[in-house]
C-alpha cells in the first residue's frame, strides 16, 4: 500500500495549521485509489465551517461537507473521502489515543464506508514540521514508511 | 464489491508471465515439433509458425493455445492429392512420432499433441494445424491456406475442404487491434477466455471470442470503465449471436464466415449463458466472481490493498483528534 500527495497540498495544510496556532486545526482528506487499490493519491482537502479546538484536541463537523464531496466525485477520476488531517502544535506527529478511537469510530461508521482510512498527523514547532501518515489496516494503525 | 477492481485482479492472476517455466516448455516443445516437420518434410513444408495466443497477445496462463501451422506446398503429397490425404499423412507421421510419450488426437482442422505430465506435473498440448497452399510456390506471394475440416464444426461438414485462410493475416488483425487498444480489447478477450475456461469443454473457440470481441467494439460504442467495456461485449453477444445474418468474417479469408463454426443449438447456447451472466451479475456483483474467477495458483491476498464498502464514503459527523 502506498500514497501520493502533492508538496504543494501539503505545505497548504501546514500553512492552515499554523494559522489557528497554538490550537490545533484540521480536516476531511479527499482522494482516490489506484485501479488496483494498491495506491492512494490524495489530492485535496475540506476544511470544516464549524470546529472546536485547543492545544490538545481538535473536533470537527461535517457542515458543508457533504456538498463539496458530491462535486469532487463528479470528478475523473472520481475523489471521495479517503481519511482525516489534524495537527499537533508544539508536538510530533504520533496519535494520541484519541486519535486511534477517532479512527476507529470511522471504520464502524456505515456512511463512511472505508475500510482503510489514512490519518495525516502534522507535528510541528518554530524550527520544524514532521509528517505523520497512517493507515488503519485489519485493527492496526500502520505508519507509512 | 468494485467489480473494477476485481476484473483486474483477474487479468493480472492470469498473466502468461506468472508461468514463465510453463510457457518456455511450451515454446520448447513447439520448436521440437517445428524441427521434426522440417526434418520430415523438408521442402515440402514452408517454416511452419504459431498461431495461437501467445502470438497474438491474448493468451492468459492457465490455458496456451500453441498452434502450430505448418504450410505445405501443393505438390507436397503428389499432384492429384487430396487435402485428406495431407492431414493424414501428417497425422500418421506426428503418431508414429509421438505416440510413446502423448496422446495423439485428430481434431477440427488440427492434430493435437497432448505430451504426457512431466515431473513438474506440468502437460504440454500443441496443436498442429496442416495447411496446403493454393497452387504450387504461391504461399510466399499470398500466405494463403486450404486447410481440412476433419470433424463436424459447426455448420461445416467433416470431410470439407471448404476453409481457405491466411493464418497470417488472422494473427496480424487481431494482434494489430489487440494491441492498438489494450486496455480495452486485449482485457476483454482475457476475460473471455477466462469465462470459458470455466465451463470446460465449450465449442466456442478462443479465436471465435477474439474476432466477436472486435465486432463488439466496432459496432457498438464500447466505452466506459472495464466492466462497462465487458458488459456491453456481453451484450453484444446476447444479442447478436442468434441473428440469422448475424456473420463473422475471417480477417483470413473474407468469404469464411466463423459464425458457421457453431451450430444453431450452440448458438442459442451461447446466447443464454451471455444472457444468464449478465442477469446474476446484475442481481448481485459477487456473482462476477464465480464467471470471472481469479487464477487461485496466483491469487492476491486483500493485503496490501485499500478497500471501500461500495457506496460513497462519507465522514462521520462529529470527530474528536486529540
Amino acid at each position: 500500500m502506498s500514497l501520493e500527495a502533492h508538496e504543494e497540498l501539503l505545505n497548504g495544510l501546514v500553512e492552515k495549521g499554523k494559522s489557528h496556532y497554538p490550537n490545533e486545526f484540521g480536516g476531511i482528506l479527499v482522494g482516490y485509489y489506484s485501479q488496483d487499490n494498491t495506491y492512494l493519491h490524495i489530492t485535496d482537502t475540506i476544511l470544516p465551517k464549524t470546529f472546536k479546538a485547543s492545544k490538545f484536541s481538535f473536533e470537527r463537523s461535517t457542515k458543508g461537507i457533504e456538498r463539496k464531496l458530491g462535486i469532487y466525485y463528479k470528478e475523473i477520476p472520481k475523489q471521495f473521502y479517503v481519511g482525516e488531517w489534524h495537527t499537533h502544535p508544539d508536538n510530533s506527529p504520533i496519535p494520541s489515543l484519541t486519535d486511534i478511537s477517532a479512527l476507529n469510530a470511522i471504520i464502524n461508521n456505515q456512511d463512511a464506508c472505508l475500510a482503510n482510512p489514512v490519518l495525516l498527523i502534522i507535528g510541528y514547532s518554530k524550527r520544524k514540521v514532521d509528517f505523520g501518515f497512517y493507515v488503519w489496516f485489519e485493527n492496526k494503525l500502520y505508519r507509512y514508511e | 464489491m468494485d467489480k473494477n477492481s476485481h476484473l483486474e485482479t483477474v487479468i493480472r492472476t492470469h498473466q502468461i508471465t506468472k508461468e514463465k517455466e510453463l510457457l518456455n516448455k511450451h515454446i520448447q516443445k513447439k520448436n521440437e515439433v517445428k524441427n521434426a516437420l522440417e526434418d520430415e518434410y523438408g521442402s515440402n513444408v514452408y517454416a511452419p509458425f504459431n498461431s495461437g495466443s501467445y502470438e497474438k497477445n491474448t493468451a492468459i496462463n492457465t490455458k496456451f493455445d500453441f498452434d502450430l501451422v505448418s504450410p505445405f506446398r501443393r505438390n507436397a503429397f503428389g499432384s492429384g492429392g487430396t487435402l485428406k490425404e495431407m492431414y493424414e499423412a501428417v497425422y500418421d507421421f506426428l503418431f508414429h512420432k509421438y505416440k510413446n510419450v502423448a496422446e495423439v488426437r485428430k481434431q477440427k482442422v488440427s492434430i493435437g499433441l497432448e505430451f504426457y505430465t512431466d515431473s513438474d506435473g506440468d502437460k504440454i498440448k500443441i496443436d498442429v494445424v496442416p495447411g496446403r497452399e493454393l497452387n504450387q510456390d504461391q504461399y510466399k506471394d499470398d500466405e494463403n491456406l486450404n486447410l481440412f475440416v476433419y470433424y463436424k464444426y459447426g455448420n461445416i461438414d467433416a470431410g470439407s475442404e471448404r476453409i481457405k485462410t491466411n493464418v497470417q493475416s488472422q494473427i496480424n488483425n487481431i494482434k494489430e487491434r489487440a494491441n492498438k487498444e489494450k486496455d480495452s480489447i486485449r482485457k476483454i478477450i482475457r476475460l473471455l477466455k477466462v469465462w470459458k475456461n470455466t465451463k470446460g469443454n465449450y465449442p466456442t473457440k478462443s479465436f471465435f471470442l477474439e474476432l466477436i470481441t472486435i465486432k463488439a467494439f466496432d459496432k457498438g460504442n464500447i466505452t466506459g470503465n472495464l466492466w462497462d467495456k465487458l458488459k456491453a461485449v456481453l451484450e453484444y453477444i446476447r444479442d447478436n449471436i442468434t441473428n440469422s445474418d448475424f456473420t463473422l468474417k475471417d480477417p483470413g479469408n473474407s468469404s469464411n464466415d466463423l459464425a458457421d463454426t457453431l451450430t444453431d443449438s450452440e448458438k442459442d447456447q451461447l446466447a443464454n449463458d451471455m444472457k444468464n451472466m449478465l442477469d446474476r451479475i446484475k442481481e448481485n456483483d459477487e456473482n462476477l466472481k464465480t464467471y470471472f474467477p481469479e487464477n487461485p495458483k496466483f491469487k492476491e491476498e486483500d493485503k496490501n490493498r485499500y478497500k471501500t464498502n461500495g457506496s460513497i464514503p462519507m465522514p462521520p459527523p462529529k470527530l474528536n483528534f486529540g
